[in-house]
């Protein structure tokens, strides 16, 4: 009896439901759609669009400021390969890759886990002193530097003049051979307190319990390091450097700029730096797209590879 | 060969040829040319190689 008379309504309604839920769901994508459309043109105005504007000039040849252009095709290109120049900035952008990342995360690591695990005195004190140099600005890092690396009144040969250790002074920024270090060391000053401070907040996640317990079958702190906080921190330190590896290219281009302007003779040209001469100071728009197109390779290239070498599955605990 | 002993001997392996990867980079920066940029990259791909080699048992 009460199935027959609750059936006609239920029948009645049943139509009417899925329609009213479809036109909500609809409702719900033009929503969604119209909050997402401000960032969706801002990305394509000024991310999609002046990627592809810079593939797309690389095939011209441009002063950047005449109105003639003249497509060249693969003519830019061809002419990297002939450049020296070229070469020894794309050098130097790897050495400075693999010398900073390698000194500024293994520096980061060893550093954070002094501080989380140690019961060192002052330890916010160094914190803070070891973060200091990232909120600085860049240029300001680069002044600093310029006045430690002087030659005649230098903090550096200075110090050196001071413990009558006069062989060892050089000209850190005038000599061909260290000044590439020069900037290097920079970049890792620079760097090396934002990395610790990640690291060390991830690594104060972990559970005491855990070391405790590892503690009471023996284990060393530094097998403890490896079999413990390694691990736990890994998609942390996994993402940094992956982000690690982009930076690098964007910082060495402004400390370069900033404090050697890519001499002496170009030594230290870096391939950012060397885009920007050769498209805004050398007048070859073209060219310096084309070497522009390269970096961008080059650091997708680098970046997919440190995301496959690294990738894990997520430990929980 | 006992497991600790093969463990070690590979972590030392490791270790050695990520710090030759960063003395070769750095030695052969000194001679410009494609030939060097070549080994230069080599160089970055082996110290890749190491890490993933590293991070394999954990996948």
């Amino acid at each position: 009896m009460a199935t027959t008379t609750s059936s006609p309504p239920s029948d009645t309604s049943a139509p009417a439901r899925p329609a009213g839920r479809s036109a909500r769901r609809r409702g719900d994508g033009r929503f969604v759609l119209a909050c997402l459309l401000p960032a969706l043109v801002l990305f394509v105005l000024f991310m999609v669009v002046p990627t592809v504007n810079v593939f797309r000039m690389s095939f011209y040849t441009w002063s950047g400021f005449s109105p003639d252009m003249r497509f060249v095709g693969f003519d830019n290109f061809t002419q990297l390969f002939e450049d020296a120049q070229f070469v020894r900035a794309f050098q130097n952008t790897v050495a400075l890759l693999v010398v900073v990342t390698v000194v500024t995360m293994g520096m980061g690591l060893f550093l954070a886990a002094i501080m989380t695990r140690q019961r060192l005195r002052g330890r916010n004190f160094y914190r803070f002193v070891l973060y200091v140099p990232n909120v600085l600005s860049v240029v300001v890092i680069a002044a600093i530097f310029s006045a430690i690396y002087d030659q005649q009144n230098g903090l550096l040969n200075g110090t050196l003049r001071l413990l009558s250790l006069d062989g060892l002074q050089q000209v850190w920024l005038g000599d061909q051979d260290i000044v590439l270090w020069s900037v290097a060391i920079a970049m890792v000053w620079q760097s090396l307190g934002y990395y610790m401070v990640l690291y060390m907040s991830s690594m104060a996640s972990i559970p005491e319990e855990l070391y405790e317990a590892s503690g009471l079958d023996g284990a060393s702190p530094t097998r403890q390091f490896f079999s413990i906080t390694l691990p736990l921190i890994w998609q942390n330190l996994r993402t940094t450097l992956t982000f690690f590896v982009m930076s690098a290219v964007n910082l060495s281009f402004v400390l370069v700029r900033a404090m050697t302007g890519g001499g002496p003779d170009g030594s230290s040209e870096v391939l950012l730096s060397y885009m920007y001469k050769q498209a805004y100071t050398n007048s070859s728009y073209g060219y310096g797209m084309a070497i522009g197109v390269v970096i961008f390779a080059f650091s997708f290239l680098v970046s997919l590879l440190v995301s496959r070498a690294t990738r894990r599955e997520p430990l929980q605990f | 060969m006992k497991e600790s002993t093969r463990g070690a001997l590979v972590v030392t392996a490791r270790t050695l040829v990520a710090a030759l990867c960063v003395v070769v980079v750095v030695a052969v920066r000194t001679t410009v040319g494609w030939g060097s940029l070549a080994i230069m990259l080599c160089a970055l791909l082996v110290l890749l190689g190491v890490l993933a080699s590293y991070n394999r048992r954990f996948h």
